[in-house]
């Protein structure tokens, strides 16, 4: 099993019309300065070695200042070593909202499956989650919604619900015309005005 | 297979108690009307009827052959069977896949394939029909109580669940279509089975315990299919063992085999039940009663207490207690001694009798704000008799809203249940039962509008 490469997989998602917050590959420090602007960037390093990058101690959140990215840089390169060979991928950091999960796997039996849930730190605790086969209807996307006990935080109160059923057939479109294992967009960040997917992780 | 004209059954014997002797023993006392061939290799005659040492020997068409025999020798007489033309086949013998023996299975499908013989089982109880009065099963007619005719089919993986369920499906008065009991699944499997009963026209509710599909693309193909034409309860055994699913991701670590199953189920339009009993109780409510037009239900009781934990029951299940129309408030004011409170839930009061039950019925059965009916009976009290029960069954005679009764008790209570179910008026002895099943009947009638 192999983990797609988060820029390729970033233009994957992103031709199924799934948005994700803006990254690039940094190279030093000042790349990253540059790369921040004015708002503020998240610092992750990208290995083959570190499927888990939030484990490995391989995320820096939150850098504002030009001093918090040069020093996330350096640690960050030091911590990477032993994933060697790895990137330093800068992003956009998304404004906060509702963190949801939206995934998928195939399954030996039933094919591609797509999942939604509340996501981020919640997923494992809550495992508030609905699940289905690819390709799903409109329907089914309603269904999923509903399913969940956080329904309402999720939504905004129904408010965000059209949203994110695109945003469920997209990714069940997404998977069931690509070859892959499983897919984690997690988190997703809903907002009042919009999403945002903030990790990509494609394992073909 | 479930409308044959003529059955072998290969295996037969005269030696009470085993499984060949009471297959045949069964289709004897059932006054099966077509002909039955017992086929043995040493018996001239087998209770009473000529025997055949081959279904070869038989020399006219046999529609079904009920295959018991020990394992091994299977093959070769499915080969014959082949040979002999025979239409369909039950094999009733264990000793296959179950076990480990696989390849004497594979050799099973091969010939049934050869010769386009759909052939049930093997490791099963083969099948039931009341309506042709097949029954290829060898439990024991004095052991087992056989269900009424009617339009529930029961498909079953289990051999066990299957006889256990069978036999409540007669206690709970639930009438009976076709009983499918389906084993190691070689060549019949889950697929075939939907596919024939959404034809079906004898089948109107299919209850269903699978633990696996061989064809998973297929299964939700044809489960879709028939969740549109009429209701599916199933439960799935087996979902605490742990999915075998590699995880690297979240998702692979959320979504396990079992949850693959349930997510299939909800995107058929199954109604899912957690044990054997929903799977009873909600067959139970889909057999007999008309799809709800809402979520608004209305309580009768003539005990309070039992009226609160209904209240309770339709809350949970997510159902609303209903808000009487002014004319029926009105009306059942008139009607009603004033030891009654006029409001939902409605305590007649422990000396409710027949009349009173009557009047406070007639008074709500025009209101348009209430979708669905609970009456509590509770047939401890003085005023409760068959009488009430007669009074509940005419009532809903009349009226085009699913209605449902509680009634738990022994059996002075028992009695006066099967009076109403006999009547088609299903009784639980729960208020969660009752309220749970109102609930997936509209759940099921919300799915088949296309209403999330």
């Amino acid at each position: 099993m192999e983990l797609m490469e988060y820029s390729a997989a970033a233009r994957l998602i992103s031709s199924y019309g799934i948005r994700s917050v803006e990254s690039r590959y940094v190279k030093n420090a000042d790349d990253a300065i540059n790369f921040a602007g004015k708002q503020g960037i998240v610092l992750k390093a990208i290995s083959k070695k570190a499927l888990h990058k939030s484990k490995a101690g391989l995320i820096k959140l939150g850098l504002r200042t030009p001093d918090d990215i040069s020093a996330a840089f350096a640690d960050l390169s030091k911590r990477a070593k032993k994933f060697a060979p790895y990137k330093i991928l800068a992003q956009k950091m998304a404004e906060s909202g509702v963190e949801i999960i939206v995934g998928g796997r195939e399954d030996p039996q039933f094919g591609k499956l797509v999942l939604v849930g509340l996501g981020g730190i919640y997923v494992e605790a809550f495992r508030d989650f609905a699940l289905r086969v690819c390709p799903i209807s409109r329907f089914d996307a309603k269904q999923m919604i509903q399913q969940l006990k956080s329904r309402d935080v999720v939504t905004f109160h129904g408010k965000k619900e059209k949203m994110i059923e695109d945003l469920l057939m997209n990714a069940s479109k997404l998977l069931s015309e690509n070859k892959m294992s499983e897919l984690d967009l997690n988190p997703v960040i809903v907002r009042n005005d919009g999403y945002d997917v903030v990790d990509i992780r494609i394992l073909r | 297979m479930l409308k044959p004209e003529s059955v072998a059954i290969i295996g037969a014997s005269n030696t009470p108690g085993k499984v060949g002797y009471i297959i045949l023993k069964n289709y004897l006392e059932e006054e099966y009307r077509g002909r039955i061939y017992p086929i043995n290799i040493n018996d001239e005659t087998i209770q009473g009827l000529r025997a055949y040492k081959s279904i070869r020997d038989v020399g006219e068409r046999v529609d079904l052959a009920v295959i018991a025999i020990p394992a091994m020798a299977v093959p070769a007489v499915l080969e014959e069977c082949g040979k002999a033309k025979v239409r369909s086949v039950v094999v009733i013998s264990g000793g296959f896949s179950e076990v480990g023996n696989t390849a004497l299975q594979n050799k099973l499908v091969s010939i049934a394939k050869k010769y386009k013989m759909p052939t049930l089982g093997p490791n099963c109880l083969g099948v039931m029909d009341p309506r042709s009065r097949i029954d290829t099963m060898f439990l024991p007619e004095n052991k087992l109580s056989k269900p009424k005719i009617g339009g529930v089919s029961f498909v079953s993986q289990s051999g066990a669940v299957g006889s256990t369920v069978l036999d409540l499906i007669a206690k709970e008065g639930i009438g009976l279509s076709k009983f499918i009991s389906y084993g190691n699944a070689a060549d019949v499997d889950e697929v075939d089975i939907m596919e024939y009963l959404l034809k079906d026209e004898e089948t109107k509710v299919i209850i269903v315990y699978i633990e696996g599909a061989k064809r998973g693309k297929e299964f939700l193909e044809v489960g879709k299919k028939v969740a549109k034409k009429k209701p599916v309860v199933i439960i799935k055994g087996g979902t605490t063992a742990a999915g075998a699913v590699a995880a690297h991701s979240h998702t692979a670590s959320l979504a396990g085999s079992n949850e693959a199953y349930d997510a299939v189920f909800r995107q058929c339009g199954f109604s899912i039940a957690k044990d054997l009993d929903d799977l009873l109780y909600f067959g139970k409510a889909f057999a007999t009663e008309p799809e709800p037009k809402g979520n608004r239900v209305m309580v009768i009781t003539n005990g309070g207490g039992t009226g609160v934990l209904t209240t309770d029951a339709v809350n949970n299940a997510g159902l609303k207690m209903a808000a009487m129309s002014a004319q029926s408030q009105k009306e059942l004011r008139k009607a009603m001694p004033m030891t009654v409170n006029i409001r939902n839930p409605l305590d007649l009061v422990g000396d409710a009798d027949e009349k009173r039950y009557r009047d406070a019925l007639s008074a709500i059965s025009n209101d348009k704000d209430i979708d669905m009916l609970i009456v509590i009976a509770l047939f401890q009290t003085p005023g409760a008799d068959e009488n009430l029960a007669a009074a509940l069954v005419d009532f809903k005679r009349n009226s085009k809203k699913p209605m449902i009764v509680i009634s738990a008790g022994s059996q002075y209570t028992e009695e006066r249940k099967i009076m109403m179910e006999d009547e088609g008026l299903p009784v639980y002895d729960s208020p969660a039962a009752a309220a749970n099943s109102l609930a997936e009947l509209l759940k099921y009638s919300k799915f088949r509008k296309g209403i999330v």
